[in-house]
């Protein structure tokens, strides 16, 4: 009998991890901006960890969440207090926090057992306006909407500072935030939580507790995000309620869609692909664009986004991966392609 | 005791005011919800848009007669609503006919990325400025007794009551409506009866627009400054609508003006006698949607809904 990987080509994932850990010394090599890249890569990879969470939850099981940097906020004041004020030891807090914030997605799950679909999206938006005013509102810890200023992390005695030990700690957990994600996916709880997604009530009479896995759903998503929120606090040294906007949040989801909902490597492409066009592709333009219209940085990042999105749930539903899975079936099969199956 | 009094229907009064216009947003995406299922969170930034187009034809107007009268703010209204009901057929074309049979969150993100879209395109054209509208009522004011009620609020709240009434007849009682009816309960038994459903669906896409971009017109000079995150105040018309019911008419209506009354109360009165009010006056809106839908997920006038398999 196969086991559960053998149909899966598993031997380029070794060299995709050596090439992650490589790259930071090959952009060395290659440009004198490394600095920068490193920087947007970094922010690529705590959004990973995030949409990784948020893929299994919006992707996976359906509850469409559109207050997931609320999450982030959390885990990123949660650490930061913890580690500043409280005087626990950053590595400790690596653990606690994501607990934490795990706990917080429990609390929003609760309304999820009654509501879904779009009620749902509307009432984790209200979830992050709220958490919002709540950080604001507790000025003795967060010093409200002025922002916080956080400590660079210490782990086993040596400090991390500066963009490349940054990428090499965020890359270590977004890898292992993908493996887990991935075996979540093909587990039991994975396949559960794709039978709510498809029929509710088809799942409940297969004997799958619903609100069960929905709370469970909500609360690894919460996980994963914490784990970003606390990346995110310790790695840019500065937060403020302004960083965690409810646009972020949108943003978020169309990483995940953009990439292709229900796959973690969709979301893992679709994150790449929208914050790289958004740092490295969007200054580029930006200046032709200012000569014509008198605007602001962020309007012409937000129109190409909505464009994208646009057109993707209108022409390619299926999203970045589902684009590679045609193409890897089209060469596949390629003297005998049925016309039809791929228009 | 007497000022308390005072102040609460004062407050009383702006509230109805500024309920009104979520009433009227929330109609609008009420209206597309019961015809086509599809949610539109665009609605805020389609009034958004409403009222930047009112501003252009104003100003090119006054540009080329000098003194604003009446007949330069009626030609420009009538400019608008021309306007809207050539951007809601557009809309119809782009939004809802591709996305006809695609899952319900798809079609969100449809929407949402529509509201980024020209929120982004407005800021572009119109700059970042905000603009100050010109008020075609003045700022002249009635007073009964203790209570101040400015002649803008006073067209805001007669204006809101006329259009419902006029939705609410072309709704219940004309040919067309009742074919809105018929293909939001069913629109494959409606288009065996012969009714053009894609015509309906235009039309509904039309009717939201307009009644978005009327309320734009009508809040613009309210809110004294016009930019961009006026399209914010749109998703303030959520809460309002699953308040009352989302999908009844007379909910999005009672939903609106109750959360308008909430609001103004609780930045005026309340938050001088509570101090923890003051922390939570902007999001009271959230509150009272999740306190709703935890308790009754259907609102004051809602339908339950059986879900069949």
């Amino acid at each position: 009998m196969k086991d559960r990987y053998d149909h899966e080509n598993l031997y380029w994932i070794p060299i995709l991890i050596l090439f992650v850990f490589l790259l930071p010394v090959f952009l060395k090599g290659v440009s004198f901006s490394y600095k920068y890249y490193l920087f947007v890569l970094n922010l690529a990879g705590i959004y990973i960890i995030l949409n990784v969470g948020l893929d299994l939850l919006s992707g996976f099981t359906g509850l469409v969440s559109l207050g997931h940097a609320a999450f982030l906020a959390v885990g990123a004041y949660t650490s930061a207090i913890m580690v500043d004020q409280l005087g626990v030891p950053f590595s400790l807090s690596l653990i606690l926090s994501p607990i934490i914030v795990g706990l917080f997605g429990f609390i929003i799950g609760f309304p999820a057992l009654r509501i879904s679909g779009m009620y749902l999206g509307l009432t984790t938006m209200g979830f992050g306006f709220i958490v919002k005013r709540i950080i604001i509102s507790f000025r003795e810890w967060t010093q409200g909407s002025a922002g916080l200023e956080v400590s660079s992390p210490i782990l086993f005695g040596y400090t991390i500072k500066s963009d490349w030990d940054n990428y090499y700690l965020i890359y270590t957990f977004v890898i292992i935030a993908i493996i887990i994600g991935r075996r979540i996916a093909n587990s039991k709880i994975g396949r559960s939580l794709m039978a709510i997604r498809d029929s509710e009530q088809a799942a409940e009479a297969s004997g799958i507790n619903l609100s069960q896995y929905k709370m469970l759903a909500f609360f690894i998503s919460g996980i994963y995000a914490g784990l970003a929120g606390v990346l995110f606090a310790h790695t840019s040294s500065f937060i403020s309620t302004d960083h965690f906007d409810i646009l972020l949040s949108i943003y978020f989801i169309i990483m995940v869609l953009v990439g292709g909902a229900s796959s973690i490597y969709g979301a893992v492409l679709g994150t790449l692909f929208i914050v790289l066009l958004d740092n490295l592709f969007v200054p580029l333009i930006e200046d032709q664009i200012q000569l014509l219209f008198n605007t602001q940085a962020g309007d012409i990042q937000s129109l190409i986004f909505g464009l994208i999105m646009f057109l993707f749930i209108i022409f390619q539903p299926m999203g970045l991966y589902g684009m590679w899975l045609k193409m890897r079936i089209y060469w596949k099969l390629f003297p005998f392609n049925p016309r039809q199956r791929f228009t | 005791m007497t000022d308390i009094l005072s102040g609460i229907s004062q407050e009383i009064i702006s509230g109805i005011a500024l309920g009104s216009i979520y009433a009227l947003i929330a109609l609008g995406f009420t209206m597309i919800y019961k015809a086509t299922e599809v949610v539109n969170f665009a609605q805020g930034d389609l009034m958004m848009v409403g009222a930047y187009v009112n501003f252009f034809f104003v100003s090119t107007l006054l540009s080329n007669s000098g003194e604003p009268s009446t007949w330069t703010f009626l030609v420009a209204l009538v400019c608008s609503i021309i306007f809207s009901v050539l951007f809601g057929f557009f809309l119809d074309f782009i939004i809802n006919r591709p996305l006809k049979d695609q899952p319900i969150f798809s079609v969100i993100m449809a929407t949402l990325s529509l509201a980024i879209i020209m929120r982004a395109l407005v800021a572009m054209i119109a700059g970042p400025i905000a603009l100050m509208p010109l008020s075609p009522f003045g700022d002249g004011s009635i007073t009964f007794g203790t209570i101040v009620i400015s002649i803008l609020d006073l067209f805001i709240i007669s204006s809101a009551i006329i259009l419902v009434i006029i939705f609410y007849f072309i709704f219940h009682y004309t040919k067309w409506g009742i074919a809105m009816q018929a293909t939001s309960e069913d629109p494959i038994a409606a288009q065996l009866m012969g009714i053009p459903i894609k015509k309906i669906y235009a039309l509904v896409w039309i009717f939201s627009a307009l009644v978005a971009t009327l309320s734009g017109i009508l809040l613009a000079p309210r809110i004294a400054l016009l930019d961009t995150s006026m399209g914010f105040l749109g998703l303030k018309a959520f809460p309002a609508a699953v308040l009352g019911g989302f999908g009844s008419i007379p909910g999005a209506i009672v939903g609106g003006v109750i959360l308008g009354v909430i609001e103004t109360i609780s930045l005026g009165t309340l938050s001088f006698h509570f101090e923890w009010i003051k922390e939570i006056n902007d999001i009271i809106a959230w509150f009272v949607l999740i306190a709703v839908l935890m308790v009754k997920p259907d609102g004051l006038f809602g339908i339950e809904k059986v879900k069949k398999v």
